[in-house]
């Protein structure tokens, strides 16, 4: 469509399989996990490479052209996938009040944010980090079957819709935090101690649980995207 | 990838049975200029877009316009699949988003300019009809009035 417009595109491709039946007009297959097109966070000199070479398929003069990133730019040491909840068992000991644990992530997560010069994940809810005990306390409601609604939702955002975003910013908020703690920790490591050992893990194990429990496939996908 | 040997079956299952769009050829516009003549912008579908801008819902077939001066502390992303990864985003929005690596570029002489925008659709569409239809040929339109040469298409 952008080419109809007469705009020469390029493309990078993360599934090679389905490029070859969409065939873009250029198209570099990475062999890298998705969230990680250009290679790894932070390694520029990795990204220009993948960007050159993404850039270089414009010198092709027919189409459409499917070229593999060469062999010696990838890693090879990247996981598939992140490990889901569903994959990792809880620890025994969980920490019962999760208001107090995000008040503590939060302090983490402040730090994160001038390390970072204010750049975050976290917002889509539109409840400030400051008051954000509040988002916890309605999901918990929501986990124990009450029925809860916040202020903050948006009249054209639907309840489910507002629960992920809610669970989304929790996860932000602990996983940037978590950065801060230990800053060289990669998504893997994270995840297994977001589901394992917090206890918003838990919470949005039984806020999956009840969206997943329902016949509106609305809430079931709500509940997808919580946790699998 | 995910070279799909590295995934789970179930990942793998669901990535060889997801609806791709069969084409048998596509348009091609021969680039006539050297990169360093060129305008350039990313068009991602990594569900990007400034904060406080209206968030993406699955299967949202409309876009977001990012201005290409936005600093990348005003980027979030409400595409938020649990199928990916989203630390390396957190640590650095190049990896799906490379605005900073292009700007090197330019200012190295190997690319002309940014155009004013990028554009930003939802990823893992199932359901493509709209973007085709219309905001497809919406955002290519635009591009082109822009005098953008080259669009980076991106994933997440």
């Amino acid at each position: 469509m952008l080419e109809q417009a007469g705009v020469s595109t390029t493309s990078i491709s993360l599934v090679r399989e389905h490029t070859e039946k969409v065939k873009p007009p250029r198209a570099l297959f990475v062999p890298f996990p998705f969230g990680m097109a250009f290679g790894r966070p932070d390694d520029a000199e990795l990204q220009h490479r993948v960007l050159r070479a993404a850039l270089d398929l414009l010198a092709e003069t027919t189409g459409p052209v499917l070229r593999d990133l060469p062999a010696e730019l990838d890693p090879g040491d990247q996981p598939g996938a992140p490990p889901q909840a569903s994959g990792i068992t809880p620890a025994t000991q969980i920490p019962d009040d999760v208001a107090m644990e995000t008040t503590q992530m939060r302090r983490y997560h402040e730090r994160w944010l001038e390390k970072s010069g204010g750049r975050t994940h976290f917002g889509l809810a539109g409840i400030p980090a400051t008051r954000f005990r509040g988002a916890v306390r309605f999901l918990e409601g929501f986990a124990e079957g009450q029925d809860v609604d916040m202020p903050e939702r948006p009249a054209d955002v639907p309840l489910p819709n507002f629960i992920r975003y809610c669970a989304d910013d929790l996860k932000a908020l602990y996983f940037e935090g978590h950065l801060v703690m230990k800053p060289a920790a990669g998504g893997e490591e994270i995840a297994r101690w977001f589901w394992g050992e917090t206890g918003a893990g838990r919470l949005l194990r039984r806020v999956r649980d009840r969206l997943d429990a329902s016949t509106d496939p609305r809430w079931k996908a709500a509940a997808f995207g919580v946790a699998r | 990838m995910p070279r799909l040997d590295r995934l789970s079956q179930i990942a793998r299952n669901n990535l060889l049975t997801f609806p791709a769009q069969v084409n048998e050829t596509a348009p091609f516009v021969r680039l006539t200029k050297p990169l360093a003549a060129c305008r350039l912008a990313i068009v991602t579908t990594a569900g990007l877009h400034r904060r406080g801008d209206r968030l993406f819902t699955p299967g949202d077939q409309s876009y977001r316009v990012i201005p290409s001066d936005t600093p990348t502390i005003d980027i979030i992303q409400s595409h938020t699949s649990i199928g990916f990864d989203r630390v390396p985003t957190m640590r650095d929005v190049n990896i799906s988003f490379p605005i900073d690596r292009l700007r090197e570029l330019i200012a190295r002489g190997e690319l002309g300019e940014l155009g004013p925008s990028c554009y930003s659709f939802m990823g893992a569409q199932r359901e493509v009809a709209r973007i085709e239809s219309e905001t497809g040929p919406e955002v290519g339109r635009r591009l082109r009035d822009e005098g953008v040469d080259i669009a980076l298409i991106t994933p997440t």
